[in-house]
């Protein structure tokens, strides 16, 4: 009895305990329950109804029904399915670098084509500038321009309209006879003739530069008048 | 025909110039007179005989011979070893006496001495000493050049040069310099371009237009031996330039620029500012500018009144004047190195002929005449002689003349020369 004042009381705190909590759960049920997390899954998948999200994920007080789920994974098919990907990201690789190789062909052809046209638009450039800048003549100590010599100054305007890039230098020669200074400052007012008259035909006067070569570069050496005739001029050359 | 006798008759005239010993020089500032002058063989030591005869004894009789004021006596000479009396007798006011010495190292002296032959006693004595680098001609050039000073008050040109302008290719002209006498041809410039217009400063400073950079540019030398350096424009486009000329002190050069609308104009730039004033403000053409000795006044071409003509204006443009009156192309004026004389050219039946205006008479004087245009007037130092281009023997080649137009001598056979300049040697 003496004995008695605790134990009974222990044992009656032990009953109640164990009435309390839930029994155990032996290895056999947990074998069953997992078994049957499984099987319930292959029959949601047998349905069509497959999910990727575990239902008993947020069952904490039986995680072995996590364990068992199954959502119809595949190790075949995923290896395939991995293989299929591989190959299709592939083929789209080889597609865009196949695009991108056309696409560059194309860009050099058009670039090729473009270059052509450039050239043959600086021919006709050049071929229109041959045409145009010929030289015009003076009269011996004289700097007008002479009545002949107007079409090609207009040839030269109208050149210059038609290329807006253009810029022309033009220089003033004279003949042998005179002294070189006064025939470097005779060349300078040929040279500065012609301009003057361009810019009369509309021409602005900041494309041209003027340079005075006096006689110091003859086309013609002999004297007698058929030579100097040709050496008192105006040339016209692109800058 | 005709032009073959013409040609015939200006050889023979030149050839005559060559010879005429007594020629009288009209122009001349000082005495017209010529002293005669003998002169015995060198005595030499341990010198090349034959090379002492064509490098010295040549050259010296040549060098006197040009100079304008000693004739050289070349007939009936006496022998070497004879009495200043036979010289005397011969017609020699002076006799030089020369003796040339080379030492063992090579080293040369050349001891000359004079003798007035009528009061038999020496006027002259003067020892050079050259180390074997300077060659035999010069030592010759050098007792020329003294024996004038003697003479004169003032020393000869033989050892001067002339810097001048030559064509290498069509398009590329460079500077070169050549002794007096046509030895010594040197190229100053290698720009691979059209250069023109030299000018030489006293001090032997150059000065010049070049092409090199597509338009023509000022360069020239800012000391005496430096390197050529752009003088002008300082930045940026010039436009047309031409005619550099040094001030006599050396710190200006008078130049020429031109502008679009086909104006050129005198300008002048100050060397030590870089700053450059401009002088005419004439609608057309100004150029050829040419510094008076003073440095205070300056002659120029100018076609102001119709055709070219020479003006003078001072230093800052004012005091404008015309010069020349009769022709109508007058232009390239040369102020001569005393100040009395203005050369120019001038237009005349289609060629070009020398003539010099004396300024104290107010006329002008023709120097070459012929069928050949002369070109280019440039004074000799000591202003007895003219530089030109002619045609005369071809294309544009440098001669010199005397003042009365009869002694014209070819500086050397080298074709396509302008734009000389005469300037002191040493």
């Amino acid at each position: 009895m003496r004995y008695g004042t605790y134990l009974v009381p222990a044992a009656v705190v032990l009953t109640l305990g164990s009435l309390a909590c839930k029994p155990p759960k032996t290895a056999e049920q947990i074998k069953q329950e997992t078994q049957a997390a499984f099987n319930e899954g292959v029959q949601a998948f047998k349905d069509g109804k497959a999910r990727e999200t575990n239902p008993y994920v947020n069952d904490k007080e039986n995680p072995h029904k996590m364990q068992g789920w199954y959502d119809g994974w595949d190790k075949a098919k995923a290896d395939k399915d991995a293989a299929d990907k591989a190959a299709a990201d592939k083929a789209a690789a080889d597609k865009a670098a196949a695009d991108a190789k056309a696409a560059a062909d194309r860009a050099a052809a058009e670039e090729a084509a473009r270059k052509a046209a450039e050239a043959e638009k600086a021919a006709a450039f050049k071929a229109a500038a041959a045409k145009v800048l010929v030289n015009i003549h003076f009269d011996y100590d004289k700097s007008e321009i002479k009545e002949k010599d107007r079409a090609i100054l207009q040839g030269i305007a109208d050149f210059m309209k038609a290329y807006p890039a253009a810029k022309v230098e033009i220089e003033g020669h004279c003949d042998e006879r005179g002294t070189n200074e006064y025939n470097l400052a005779l060349g300078n007012k040929r040279a500065a003739a012609a301009l003057a008259y361009l810019k009369t035909l509309g021409v602005d006067e900041a494309r041209f530069t003027t340079i005075s070569y006096g006689k110091e570069k003859p086309l013609c050496t002999e004297a007698k008048e058929a030579c100097w005739s040709q050496n008192r001029r105006g040339e016209f050359k692109l800058k | 025909m005709t032009r073959f006798l013409i040609r015939t008759f200006l050889c023979a005239l030149a050839a005559s110039g060559l010879f005429a010993q007594q020629t009288e020089v009209v122009l001349s500032a000082t005495s017209s007179a010529k002293l005669v002058l003998g002169m015995t063989s060198p005595k030499v030591t341990g010198v090349d005989e034959a090379s002492v005869a064509s490098e010295f004894t040549a050259v010296l009789k040549r060098d006197l011979d040009e100079t304008g004021v000693i004739a050289m006596l070349s007939e009936r000479l006496p022998a070497n070893s004879a009495p200043v009396k036979a010289w005397k007798e011969a017609g020699a006011q002076w006799l030089l006496n020369t003796k040339l010495t080379k030492a063992a190292n090579g080293d040369l002296q050349l001891e000359a001495s004079a003798l007035d032959t009528a009061a038999e006693k020496g006027v002259f004595t003067r020892t050079y000493n050259a180390n074997k680098i300077v060659p035999l001609r010069y030592l010759a050039h050098y007792l020329a050049d003294d024996l004038v000073g003697r003479l004169t008050g003032e020393k000869g040109v033989a050892s001067s040069r002339i810097v001048f302008v030559r064509q290498l290719s069509p398009g590329v002209k460079e500077i070169f310099q050549v002794d007096r006498d046509g030895a010594g041809l040197v190229q100053l410039t290698r720009h691979g371009s059209l250069t023109l217009s030299p000018t030489v400063a006293v001090d032997g400073r150059l000065a010049y237009i070049t092409y090199k950079g597509g338009a023509p540019e000022i360069w020239g030398q800012r000391r005496k031996d430096g390197p050529h350096e752009k003088f002008y424009p300082t930045s940026g486009a010039g436009g047309m330039l031409s005619s550099p000329v040094w001030s006599p002190d050396g710190k200006r050069l008078a130049f020429v620029q031109g502008d679009r609308r086909g104006n050129t104009d005198i300008m002048v730039l100050d060397l030590a500012t870089n700053r450059a004033r401009r002088l005419t403000d004439g609608n057309g053409i100004n150029t050829e500018p040419c510094w008076n000795p003073n440095g205070n006044q300056i002659a120029f071409t100018s076609d102001r009144e119709g055709g070219p003509q020479v003006f003078l204006m001072q230093d800052d443009g004012s005091n404008l004047r015309r010069l020349t009156g009769e022709g109508q192309y007058n232009a390239s004026p040369a102020w001569s190195p005393n100040g009395a004389m203005v050369a120019y050219v001038s237009r005349f039946e289609g060629k070009f002929d020398l003539f010099v205006y004396k300024l104290g008479e107010g006329k002008a004087y023709q120097i070459t005449t012929g069928v050949s245009t002369s070109e280019s007037p440039a004074w000799s130092p000591d202003e007895r002689r003219l530089v030109f281009t002619s045609n005369r023997f071809g294309s544009s080649q440098l001669f010199t003349s005397d003042l009365s137009g009869r002694q014209i001598l070819r500086l050397m056979d080298l074709a396509g020369c302008q734009s000389p300049r005469w300037i002191r040697g040493r």
